[in-house]
């Protein structure tokens, strides 16, 4: 009976839509970062799976429809772009410059504190694209020989620490100008931050949104050029 | 090659490629607006089944949950404060010329 049910793509497809959907619920009325939708779809599907030992690969039936989506869901990011086409050329060189240092800074600082740890190989190469938007840090985590779901679980751990710690950062070493906070929240904690960035203002919002998107360019540029 | 491009290239050159119609005109954002609004709104989502993997690994997970935490923490703050430095500087430098 179990396997008629659970086997079925019908299955993998419903529990995320349905523990998505508690998320985006619980996120809403408690209003807190913490309760991440994505974060919590994990705790309500994680311990479904392990507690009516549930294989993986009955879930990943209706999983691998959904990960289909993965690809078209990055190209869309170029849609943030042409939207915010004028505000790009206006402060064209902030933009350049902020990202990239960013992203350099990301990707050393991970090299240089999993060395400090002495994390295993396959460990590093999961963190390095922690701080970019998921679907372009699963490509460069592929590439690099990383764990997929590792990758996913530092991006989102990332975005929620952001989304909490930039707005007492902000205050704390006065980043005044709208546009610096809104392209260091984006580069810093991607999509999950820039919904923090909208709340703090339109200018933040919109800055923070082109930042998720050219960091996450860069830093996969970075990993074509130096490790391939 | 150790280094797979094949799992790279797909959604980048997808996203030149709709910037490219953007930008000529051949694609105008009402044609797709509703889609990707769907699509970006609803993001989040199409990330659940690759970080439920996370199952195949969560002895890995809980050995080095500590030195995890560390880093993602460290990192976001340092990546925040240099890139906020970095606007702000070229900002100034910006100003200054303008100024002059």
């Amino acid at each position: 009976m179990k396997e008629i049910i659970c086997s079925s793509p019908f299955f993998g497809i419903t529990v995320s839509i349905a523990a998505y959907s508690i998320g985006v619920m619980v996120n809403r009325k408690t209003r807190l970062a913490l309760f991440n939708p994505l974060l919590v779809s994990y705790l309500i599907i994680i311990p479904l799976l392990l507690l009516f030992d549930i294989p993986l690969e009955w879930y990943d039936r209706g999983g691998d429809i959904i990960n289909m989506f993965l690809s078209p869901a990055t190209a869309v990011l170029a849609i943030t772009i042409y939207r915010q086409r004028f505000l790009i050329k206006e402060h064209l060189a902030a933009v350049i410059a902020g990202t990239a240092a960013g992203s350099i800074c990301s990707i050393l600082l991970v090299l240089f504190l999993c060395r400090l740890f002495a994390l295993p190989g396959t460990v590093t190469a999961s963190l390095i694209p922690k701080s970019i938007t998921t679907p372009l840090a699963i490509a460069v985590c592929d590439s690099l020989g990383g764990i997929q779901a590792l990758t996913v679980l530092a991006v989102i751990v990332t975005g929620i620490t952001g989304s909490i710690i930039a707005p007492p950062l902000i205050k704390l070493f006065r980043i005044r100008s709208e546009i610096a906070q809104g392209l260091a929240i984006g580069a810093a904690s991607h999509a999950v931050g820039t919904s923090k960035a909208v709340e703090m203002g339109d200018v933040q919002g919109a800055l923070s949104s082109v930042s998720l998107v050219m960091s996450g360019v860069i830093t996969v540029l970075i990993s074509i050029i130096f490790f391939s | 090659m150790p280094f797979c491009l094949s799992r790279f290239l797909p959604p980048i050159i997808a996203m030149l490629l709709l910037l490219l119609f953007l930008f000529t005109g051949l694609l105008k954002i009402d044609h797709i607006k509703e889609k990707s609004d769907f699509l970006l709104s609803n993001m989040a989502f199409f990330f659940i089944p690759a970080g439920v993997k996370v199952v195949e690994h969560l002895e890995l997970v809980s050995s080095i949950w500590l030195p995890f935490l560390i880093i993602v923490i460290v990192s976001t703050a340092a990546v925040l404060l240099v890139t906020a430095a970095a606007v702000t500087l070229v900002m100034k430098a910006g100003e200054r010329r303008k100024t002059k």
